[in-house]
């Protein structure tokens, strides 16, 4: 046995060696006959005959070259080559004859693949490996964590003094960088742009370790005082603001006042900081913050020596930030740790953890996919049993009978995998177009990730080739004449097919409701998420932050002196019905000061955000009044120590007799500002209800809102409420701020839905959005599933089906009987589904608001649609076997 | 010329004896082998020389034969074919095979004549 399958071997070999060996080794096999037959011929011709006689007789002798040619090729070559062509041309003729089946199975293979491979590529290219630096995984940020707020997170911009203390006394990086924001205006012809700058420190570029694209990147002789002014471009900028055109390179431009020339353009995925311009500045003890109030503006990044754990940088930072804390105790919580994070923790959050739920959710579909595909194989290969015996009994070999099934599966998974490509490639653009873009690293790239694809093309491939098969062996080994024999019309054949068929269908028709389930929460949840109270109305709301020049705008006149007549001149503008200044942009609240209320005593520091606002920002932005009033005109040009608080300020700070207009705060903060507020003590004027003050998700804290006109300290936000829509009035302001100061531009403008949109919606959105479509494409594919499996099961019983009827059964019972048997699978599955989403509930509890795990309307909705759903696909082929004529069934053989 | 004309020779009993002469006489081109039945044969045995190589391609499939291009005692460029060890061990086998078979058959026809 053994010897012979050798020889077999080396046999097949020689054939394939042979057939890719081809002309040569033909035209060396004809010169050896040649030379045989002229050797013959010379013998006769030898032996006294004539040329003509010796070389008919030498042929005579020889035999038929033509056939030996013959006889050489078919020895030769893959004789089997030409069978494998007709097998193909066979198997397409039966895949099309099968139209239905065909594009079922190539339908649910692709949309597998194609799903499976754009998500895994999306989670890839934005979670796994979105940085192109050199050593980006080691890239860390660190947190000043106070350890009396129970939270994670904490302070993560620094001063200059803390940053030359961590970079020259650590002992945990092998580099370091930091960067502060300055939004850089930049003048063109008669407007003015805003740039967002960022200024780095030495050796900025050295730490990630990409080269320019054009020109050079900034170098140490860069970052030296009296040095020239240069800086360096983004690509993006360089495309979208200046066309790409490489002659701008070593131009002069005058960025916020000084001439700096540029010396070169960043590479596409150089993204630092998102900044469209980079300013190196060395960083002395002495250098001043680039906005007056915070002077810890300074973002740090380190690179964490190869080997060294997290807990051993965070350790060190404790260190040498607690030596800083004793020098300025102020600037720092009164007990707290040092947090490092991962570079790639900046794109995590809410975000992940949707995107993990998707890959998950396809995997579950690439699952149902290929049980649907194995199920669809495994009843197309029984139903075809005596099609093989038939084959097999006419002569055709055991191996012969497993290539044509092998042939007739490779073509389904190609065809599959080929859809599956498109599917992928189309999806991932789509899922990018569908995607919050502000949750997209600016470095990230996003391309199909060809591993993957590979991967799930296989997955694909080897289903169909196994369930394809097994059944084919199974009928290639059994006796031939068995289902021959076999009628096929009762229960009783293929048995073993027929459970494993049931077995697939259950665990489909689970693991399509965790995923209708997972779908129908994060619905849910978004829906919950959406009908949360912001406390403003922003529809028909314009925003647009203001960064004024810092030089020209330092104090409260200063400030006031651009807005007055901003303001006026918009209310003036038809279509206009409030416009306001305030220097936060809600729901995100303002900036943290301790408060005291003067005639309280308590242990701890009192806290509350601080906002200045304009006298119409409670009327544009629709807050309302619980209590007292808005400011006046007269409060606001005097510049008087008034204040509005919010609802939960009153319930943590006063008792509930109290009636807080009238009282007193303090707010120490001012004190500090660049623009300072002497005696910071306001009387309360008003109070207005919450306002979420950090998202959706967090409960809004105490804050507390002042006159503009008090300090010319913070940030300048614009709202603009109007009766038409928000956007088609930018240009209008542009031309009104422009009036008012030329040198000023207009950052970030939307409408303030969108922005808040942005910020809060866009994630569970997405998510929800995409979890509905896997869940959609599930039910499909779960329905198809049930479908072929109820239809095949009762083709084959239609013999007893007839027999049943002749014997008096009605319509209405064979219906029942039908859909009883697929309902039976459906109910297993969905106890099934039930258990693994209650156990998965906790992973997806993560992600919802507002409503449990294992929300009963939820449960309850999906089941109900799972079923109803089943019941179509079951009556379909259950109406069909109704409506057989017994006559027919009985006589059909 | 007998009734064994042309071509009867069973497939199996030409490689075998092609394995034989090239076994005994050493590398050989095809017209060699085909001369050397014809001689051993005492010209009983007429083949169609052509299914030589047939048998020549099917024994190199096996790998009991080996070729290689060499020059012909006419000076002329010819492909000889030689017995490879896995060759003889399957000439051992078949000549055995072939002795017990003919033996038996050689006994049945004796039997019949009886």
């Amino acid at each position: 046995m053994a010897a012979t399958k050798m020889s077999w071997m080396r046999a097949f070999t020689s054939r394939v060696r042979a057939f890719f060996g081809g002309a040569a080794r033909d035209s060396e096999f004809d010169d050896e006959l040649r030379e045989h037959l002229d050797r013959l011929t010379d013998r006769f011709v030898a032996q006294g005959k004539s040329r003509d006689d010796a070389q008919a007789a030498a042929r005579r002798q020889f035999g038929n070259i033509g056939v030996l040619k013959q006889d050489r090729r078919e020895v030769r070559t893959l004789a089997s080559l030409e069978d494998l062509g007709r097998d193909l041309r066979y198997a397409l003729r039966t895949l099309w004859k099968s139209r239905g089946f065909t594009l079922v199975s190539i339908a649910t293979l692709g949309l597998g693949i194609g799903a499976c491979t754009s998500i895994f590529s999306l989670i890839d290219n934005v979670l796994l490996s979105p940085f192109p630096y050199k050593g980006s995984a080691r890239m860390a940020f660190l947190q000043i964590h106070d350890l009396e707020k129970g939270n994670d997170g904490g302070r993560q911009g620094y001063t200059s003094t803390e940053y030359l203390a961590i970079s020259e006394q650590n002992h945990v990086f092998d580099g370091t960088t930091a960067a502060a924001e300055d939004p850089v205006l930049y003048k063109t012809g008669d407007s003015v742009e805003l740039l967002y700058g960022v200024h780095v420190t030495p050796g900025t570029f050295e730490f990630f370790g990409m080269p320019a694209l054009l020109g050079r990147v900034l170098q140490p002789g860069d970052y030296e005082p009296g040095a020239p002014p240069v800086f360096v471009m983004r690509y993006k900028t360089w495309v979208t603001r200046f066309a790409g055109d490489p002659n701008i390179l070593n131009k002069v431009l005058v960025l916020s006042g000084t001439p700096r020339t540029l010396v070169g353009i960043m590479p596409p995925r150089f993204g630092w900081y998102e900044a469209d311009v980079l300013i190196p500045e060395k960083l002395t003890p002495d250098t001043k913050p680039m906005f007056a109030d915070f002077a810890a503006d300074w973002f740090f990044l380190g690179r964490v020596r190869p080997g060294t754990t997290t807990q051993q940088v965070e350790a060190d930072m404790t260190v040498i930030l607690n030596g800083l804390a004793k020098v300025h105790p102020q600037d720092y919580p009164k007990r707290f740790t040092v947090l490092a994070k991962k570079l790639g923790d900046t794109v995590v959050g809410r975000f992940e953890s949707t995107l993990y739920t998707a890959l998950a959710a396809v995997g579950l579909l690439l699952l149902i996919g290929c049980s649907n595909v194995a199920n669809l194989m495994l009843a197309r290969a029984t139903s075809r049993e005596k099609e093989f015996a038939l084959r097999a009994a006419l002569g055709a070999g055991r191996a012969r009978l497993v290539r044509l099934l092998l042939v007739e599966s490779l073509v389904l998974a190609f065809g599959g995998a080929a859809f599956g490509v498109l599917i992928a490639w189309g999806g991932l653009k789509v899922l990018v177009a569908g995607m919050p873009q502000n949750l997209i690293p600016a470095e990230a790239v996003i391309e199909l990730n060809a591993p993957v694809l590979v991967f799930t093309l296989c997955t694909a491939a080897l289903t169909t080739l196994l369930f394809g098969l097994a059944p084919a062996l199974q009928a290639a080994r059994r006796d031939l004449n068995d289902p021959v024999r076999d009628t096929g019309k009762g229960g009783g054949s293929g048995l073993r097919t027929g459970r494993l068929r049931n077995a697939v269908v259950v665990m489909e028709v689970a693991m399509s409701l965790v995923l209708l389930i997972g779908a129908g929460l994060l619905m849910r949840s978004f829906v919950a998420l959406r009908e949360i109270r912001l406390g403003l109305n922003a529809d028909h709301v314009f925003q647009t932050q203001l960064p004024l020049p810092a030089k020209r705008y330092e104090t409260a006149m200063q400030v006031r002196s651009f807005f007055e007549p901003l303001l006026a001149r918009l209310k003036a503008t038809p279509g206009v019905v409030e416009a306001a200044e305030s220097s936060t942009l809600p729901p995100f609240g303002g900036v943290d000061t301790v408060v005291e209320i003067p005639g309280k005593t308590h242990v701890d520091d009192w806290h509350a955000l601080w906002t200045h606002v304009s006298e119409g920002y409670f009327r544009a932005l629709r807050i309302e009044f619980r209590n007292g009033r808005e400011f006046t005109h007269v409060e606001m040009n005097d510049g008087r120590k008034v204040a509005v608080v919010n609802e939960t300020f009153v319930r943590k700070y006063f008792s509930g007799q109290e009636n807080p207009v009238g009282q007193h705060v303090r707010i120490s903060k001012l004190k500090e500002l660049s623009d300072p507020v002497r005696d910071p003590v306001f009387e309360i004027v008003g109070v207005v209800a919450d306002v979420m003050t950090s998202g959706l998700q967090s409960p809004p804290e105490p804050e507390v809102w002042i006159p503009y006109t008090v300090t010319g300290s913070g940030a300048q936000v614009l709202f603009v409420r109007t009766a038409q829509d928000p956007a088609s009035i930018t240009n209008l302001v542009r031309q009104a701020v422009s009036a008012v100061d030329p040198g000023v531009a207009l950052a970030y403008p939307s409408p303030l839905e969108e922005r808040i949109g942005d910020r809060i919606y866009a994630g569970p959105r997405f998510g929800s959005w995409l979890m509905t479509v896997f869940g959609i494409v599930g039910l499909i594919l779960v329905t198809v599933g049930v479908y072929s499996v109820v239809a095949y099961a009762t083709a084959r019983r239609t013999h007893e089906i007839g027999i049943r009827m002749a014997l008096g059964a009605e319509r209405r019972d064979v219906l029942g009987l039908v859909i009883g048997s697929g309902i039976r699978l459906v109910v297993a599955g969905i106890a099934l589904g039930l258990a693994i989403s209650l156990v998965l509930g906790r992973v997806i509890a993560a992600q919802l608001n507002g409503i449990a795990p294992h929300d009963p309307i939820t449960f309850g909705a999906t089941t109900l649609l799972l079923v109803a759903t089943a019941v179509v696909a079951c009556w379909i082929p259950a109406r069909r076997a109704s409506q057989v004529d017994p006559n027919v069934a009985l006589r059909y053989e | 010329m007998t009734d064994l004309k042309k071509s009867e020779v069973l497939q199996g009993t030409l490689d075998l004896m092609i394995l034989k002469t090239l076994h005994a006489l050493g590398p050989q081109h095809g017209f060699g082998i085909a001369r050397r039945i014809e001689q051993v044969s005492r010209d009983v045995l007429s083949l169609n020389e052509g299914t030589v190589y047939t048998s020549l391609l099917r024994l190199l499939q096996q790998g009991w034969i080996k070729s290689q291009w060499g020059i012909s005692d006419n000076n002329r460029k010819a492909k000889f074919y030689s017995i490879t060890a896995r060759g003889e061990r399957q000439l051992a086998v078949e000549t055995e095979n072939w002795e017990r078979i003919s033996s038996v058959v050689g006994r049945v026809l004796r039997l019949e004549e009886e």
